[in-house]
């Protein structure tokens, strides 16, 4: 199962890779890391269909949103889920979210226990 | 004769008529009253030619002697003196007549004649001079009346002054009620408007405020998720260990460890902390949003009064509390936020247990922590106290307990913002906080909440 994680900060790939290291070891999950919502696109697309089944996504980045990205994701290929990871978990943009077909909003610090429990979630419903 | 007391007669008669719409002194009018009747009798005295003729003729001259000398003599009768020169002649020449006829009749006849002229001549002097009386008099009534009609203009004229100054004093005193009332509407508008910035600075602030808390999440999500991270890998790294064979070295790196273990969950701890310091901070500039639902006061403080008590008992640290509820069940519902107003409940309970815990420790058994929660229903507001019997609040530190970033309690365990955030909420209910305590006995927050707000009167 693949996981597409989006966010600014390159920090988030060794945070993902170590807090998700069991589930990566045992092969349950494939980690794919982008930094803009643009570069997000580009992974998607250059698969046909995509492999990705999962994206989490930061809201706040430079060049496109993660809400922007989040529409264009669900409109392209909306049988990806979509998650959102941001510090800002004001009730605007958790509607906004929300309204543009998000499956969950996670505010940051994130707490791994709840997204783990997501991961397992579907894996259970999806493999 | 006769014609002398006709003269009489007229003149006082002619006197009393004229008189103006004023009247004449009673002494007068008495006068020409006494005078009118004493004429009446000499002229009948005189027809009948009843003795002693002398005498008669002689008080007729008196009498006639004595109106022109009322005329002459009484101011009231100034514009009068004409008429006393009119019958002159013809008294003068009827006295002369009289006097001759008395004292020598023979000489009276010689004279009778030119006596006669006399009197045709003093009649017609008579009557010029009447005539010009009636023309003096006349012209005085014309006169009387222009006066009397200027005077009635001018008087109008003060009245249309008096009126005019009414309504000037009208019309200045709504001009003045309409320049305080624009005064007040401008003084009103004045401390709206430095409200308003105020409020916008407040909001800018805030928004700063509400932008540095979010851009601080970033960076704790990582110190948070590293360092609970690496305290996994040390437990670990603390298995693999164990199969290591022991020497030295490897108690000096198993110390080692351990000391850095430490340190990681204090990273992981203060994080967490200035996460929840993050986190009230926006909530106290998230500001109104929600909305003011009627809500049943009671209903709410009892369910979070119940969630603290929960909260607490589950937490680290729990105390044994007796929380007494006391409530005025005909309480109405009140418009509240209440995801806003559960928030002052927790605040103040959470506060309250805080609180009591330092005096349990302090004390020991002996103390019985005790929070009463009441509500009252006063006409236009509602009261909600909160009354803890924990160690109570100095004065001098009372007042700034509802500053942000104030806290007693020790070390990292507050955010201080509790109770400001507790202040703001009541404060954008148009309520008041108030806080009473005695140091050792108890400590009474009461909350005091409009049942109307102001926006509410003012649609
Ligand atoms: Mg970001």
């Amino acid at each position: 199962m693949k996981i597409l994680i989006v966010d600014d900060e390159r920090d988030v790939e060794d945070l993902f890779r170590q807090k998700l290291r069991k589930e990566i070891r045992s092969g349950m999950l494939e980690l794919e890391f982008a930094f803009s919502g643009k570069e997000a696109l580009d992974i998607l697309a250059s698969e046909n269909p995509p492999k990705v089944v999962y994206v989490f996504s930061d809201i706040n980045m430079p060049g496109m949103s993660g809400l922007e990205m989040l529409e264009i994701i669900k409109e392209r290929f909306p049988q990806i889920q979509v998650s959102m990871i941001s510090a800002y978990g004001d009730e605007a943009n958790y509607k906004k979210a929300m309204d543009s077909g998000a499956k969950e909003f996670y505010t940051k610090p994130v707490n791994f226990e709840n997204l783990k429990k997501e991961i397992a979630s579907l894996s259970t419903s999806t493999f | 004769m006769i014609l002398i007391n006709i003269i009489s007669l007229f003149l006082l008669y002619y006197l009393k008529k004229s008189s103006g719409p004023e009247g004449f002194p009673v002494h007068l009018n008495r006068y020409f009253n006494y005078g009118m009747v004493a004429s009446g009798i000499f002229i009948v005295l005189g027809a009948t030619q009843l003795p002693p003729e002398f005498l008669f003729e002689l008080l007729s001259f008196a009498l006639v002697g004595a109106i022109i000398y009322l005329i002459l003599n009484t101011p009231e009768l100034e514009y009068q003196k004409t008429l006393a020169i009119t019958p002159l002649p013809i008294i003068g020449v009827q006295l002369l007549e009289y006097l001759i006829e008395t004292i020598s009749p023979s000489i009276y006849d010689i004279l009778e004649n030119y006596l006669d002229a006399a009197g045709f001549f003093a009649l017609i002097w008579a009557v010029t001079m009447w005539l010009n009386h009636r023309k003096q008099m006349k012209e005085l009534e014309i006169e009387r009346i222009f006066l009397k009609e200027q005077e009635r203009q001018l008087k109008a004229t003060a009245e249309q002054k008096n009126q005019l100054e009414a309504l000037v004093a009208e019309r200045t005193s709504e001009i003045l009620k309409q320049k305080e009332e624009l005064q007040k509407a401008l003084n009103h508008l004045q401390s709206t408007q430095s409200q308003l910035i105020q409020q916008e600075k407040l909001a800018s602030l805030g928004q700063l405020t509400a932008g540095i808390a979010h851009e601080i999440k970033n960076p704790l999500n990582f110190v948070n998720n590293f360092s609970e991270l690496s305290v996994d890998f040390l437990e670990e790294i603390g298995e693999e260990m164990a199969k290591i064979s022991d020497s030295p070295e490897k108690e000096n790196i198993l110390e080692l460890l351990e000391d850095v273990k430490s340190n990681l969950v204090k990273i992981r701890h203060h994080g967490s902390r200035a996460d929840s310091i993050v986190r009230s901070m926006l909530m106290h500039s998230r500001g109104g949003t929600g909305s003011m639902e009627p809500t049943d006061l009671n209903a709410l403080i009892r369910e979070y009064a119940n969630l603290a008590f929960h909260g607490m008992r589950a937490n680290p640290k729990p105390i044994n509390v007796d929380i007494k509820l006391d409530f005025d069940e005909k309480l109405p519902q009140i418009k509240l936020n209440g995801e806003d107003f559960s928030r002052v409940i927790l605040n103040l309970v959470k506060n309250s247990f805080d609180a009591m815990r330092d005096k349990i420790s302090a004390l020991g058994n002996e103390y019985k922590a005790k929070v009463e929660i009441r509500t009252k229903d006063l006409g236009d507001q509602i009261l909600i106290e909160v009354e803890d019997n924990g160690p109570g609040v100095p004065d001098e530190i009372r007042d700034k307990l509802l500053m942000p970033f104030f806290t007693t309690k020790k070390g990292t365990e507050g955010t201080g913002l509790g109770l400001s955030i507790t202040h703001d909420i009541i404060k954008s209910h148009e309520g008041k906080l108030e806080i009473e305590s005695k140091v050792g006995e108890f400590t009474r927050f009461s909350i005091l909440l409009p049942k109307i707000k102001s926006t509410e009167k003012s649609s």
